[in-house]
């Protein structure tokens, strides 16, 4: 007993103390309902049997009837628009400003970190603020569209089904951006000058030195990046909740959205579980290529 | 061209560059103080002609915002007290050694980091049920935070520990300092600047969570901000002025804090993120 307590306070027990309790944490408040989950989407669940562990087992019975829904892949073709589109705009205007910020002047650190309030406000925020900025008849962007003769008549972004993922996009690509922009930022301004140098003494051209020196040598930012990106894309969730719920009729609905519509608002928990499982597995994936590419950084 | 006129002009390019990505958040200030008939009025005004500056004491009161946000405090001060508890010894852990073992927990906390709260929900609530933990709505919320954002707490502050040089800690061992001693002497107090940036971040996210605090607290009482102006937002609302005004109230001192510590927060985050 008194080498335990003696190892505690001065040696291993020490260490193996301060990493056990949060591990032990971790895993029964995120791996206990990771594997919980799994056990729900092969079950029955309903209001009654909500309080029990062991229900009716029905075997792959709501992974079939998930996908014979018909609102399913349509929700799944969102998810990968709503994925795709927010990280290619997150990350096309975030390396522009990047780029831009990185030519040393007077006060760029301070304005560049500045972006990033958009970043630390609350999403509900951010989706209450869009939500006024897009309103269809009185929102400040159609004006602004308006005025500038891009469009003749209001766009209904919220209410039209052509539209309303797009609305929500919009916001996700301005909230990310920023953080888009200040890792970009810390990855460009780790390539050596003296790159630069020999490339103008050799002749290269602005553009030239950018796809032969800055591109390649951001190769494992923009891997890690994108793969942040995705998993970042799938966790939003606030922006939908207060944008547009996920209507009209579906049109704007994403996978994340959907499964926490179908536990809290139809009370089919079964089903919610089931898709949150196959998103999972696809965040998952994502951040095993994420941990990869950062795989020597981390050891370093 | 001197170079003084080039950084001047870049300059303004970036002032002019920051102004557009900056104004939803100008928008929102400027929505606040319009009355009811300028808020709808075409074209909209960008400069309010006569600033309702009461409008904030009004929402304030009419909303019950007071206990809105103290929610929110409690929430946000409950994950960050029980994070840094068990974060902070499990980085420095994670910080001081090398090998297969600390690659695994490495690898366990990077993927529990990743996992989406909106899927993570269902399983969390039946589970909470179940334990009788919706008891205390506000407890099972933290709780739910904590295990959601440890893993970022972890991996920030573990940024920080390894820059602590380890010879301190070994020097303060040769003196006859017990391995606890070392810790809270030395290694502690050298690490405080990084764990209290990597704290106040995690305040800031859980004083705007929302996807816990909206499943798992039905009482209105016990709800945060967050809760509060989505149900502020009905589908066909035309208060925007007044939400516009709770928005205001509920952002502006994150983004006081922010703004005053921008240089740490932006250096911890980025020191952490990519590593």
């Amino acid at each position: 007993m008194k080498r335990i307590l003696s190892s505690i306070t001065d040696g291993r027990g020490f260490d193996i103390a301060l990493v056990a309790l949060p591990l032990a944490f971790l895993l029964l408040l995120s791996g206990l309902p990771l594997l919980y989950n799994v056990l729900m989407s092969f079950q029955e669940v309903d209001m009654f049997s909500l309080g029990t562990l062991w229900r009716p087992f029905v075997g792959f019975e709501n992974y079939r009837e998930l996908f014979e829904q018909p609102e399913t892949l349509p929700i799944l073709g969102n998810t990968a628009i709503f994925v795709t589109a927010s990280i290619a705009g997150q990350f096309l205007i975030g390396f522009g400003l990047a780029l831009f910020f990185w030519t040393n002047f007077p006060g760029a650190s301070w304005l560049r970190g500045l972006f990033l309030v958009s970043w630390v406000m609350p999403g509900l925020v951010v989706g209450a603020i869009w939500n006024w900025i897009l309103s269809g008849d009185f929102g400040v962007l159609n004006f602004l569209l308006r005025e500038s003769g891009l469009i003749s008549g209001n766009i209904f972004w919220r209410s039209d089904p052509n539209y309303s993922l797009w609305a929500v996009v919009m916001a996700n690509v301005w909230l990310g951006t920023s953080f888009n922009m200040i890792l970009l930022s810390v990855g460009l301004s780790a390539i050596p000058g003296d790159l630069y140098e020999a490339a103008e003494l050799d002749g290269a051209n602005a553009w030239q030195r950018f796809w032969t020196i800055t591109l390649p040598m951001m190769r494992s930012s923009i891997g890690a990046l994108i793969a942040l990106g995705l998993i970042f894309t799938l966790q939003q969730f606030d922006l939908f909740a207060a944008i547009t719920s996920g209507g009209p009729n579906n049109s704007s609905n994403v996978t994340q959205y959907w499964a926490w519509d179908m536990s809290f608002r139809q009370y089919d928990f079964a089903k919610g579980a089931t898709i949150s499982v196959i998103m999972i597995v696809f965040v998952m994936l994502a951040s095993i290529v994420y941990v990869r590419s950062t795989r020597h950084e981390v050891r370093g | 061209m001197s170079d003084t006129f080039r950084e001047r002009s870049m300059l303004v390019i970036a002032l002019v560059l920051a102004a557009i990505y900056l104004f939803p958040l100008y928008w929102m200030y400027i929505t606040a103080l319009k009355s009811g008939s300028a808020m709808f009025a075409t074209p909209p005004a960008f400069w309010p002609s006569d600033p309702q500056w009461q409008i904030y004491g009004q929402v304030w009161e009419s909303r019950n915002m007071g206990r809105y946000v103290w929610n929110s405090v409690v929430i946000a001060l409950g994950s960050v007290a029980v994070i840094t508890v068990l974060g902070v010894g499990c980085a420095y852990v994670l910080a001081r050694y090398r090998n297969v073992w600390v690659d695994i927990g490495l690898f366990l906390i990077l993927m529990l980091q990743v996992l989406p709260a909106s899927l993570m929900i269902t399983p969390i609530f039946v589970g909470f049920s179940q334990v009788g933990l919706l008891e205390y709505p506000r407890l099972a919320v933290i709780l739910a935070i904590a295990a959601k954002s440890m893993p970022f707490f972890v991996v920030l502050v573990r940024a920080t520990f390894m820059s602590v040089p380890q010879e301190l800690e070994e020097a303060a061992l040769v003196d006859g300092n017990s391995r606890i001693g070392a810790f809270f002497s030395i290694v502690l107090p050298l690490a405080r600047n990084g764990i209290l940036v990597s704290a106040i971040l995690i305040f800031m996210q859980a004083f705007g969570e929302f996807v816990y605090s909206k499943s798992m607290i039905q009482a209105i009482e016990l709800q945060p901000a967050s809760v509060g102006l989505n149900s502020f937002m009905g589908p066909n609302t035309n208060e925007w002025n007044n939400i516009m005004a709770y928005a205001t109230i509920y952002v502006t001192p994150i983004l006081a804090i922010f703004v005053l510590l921008q240089r740490r927060i932006v250096s911890g985050l980025t020191s952490g993120a990519l590593k």
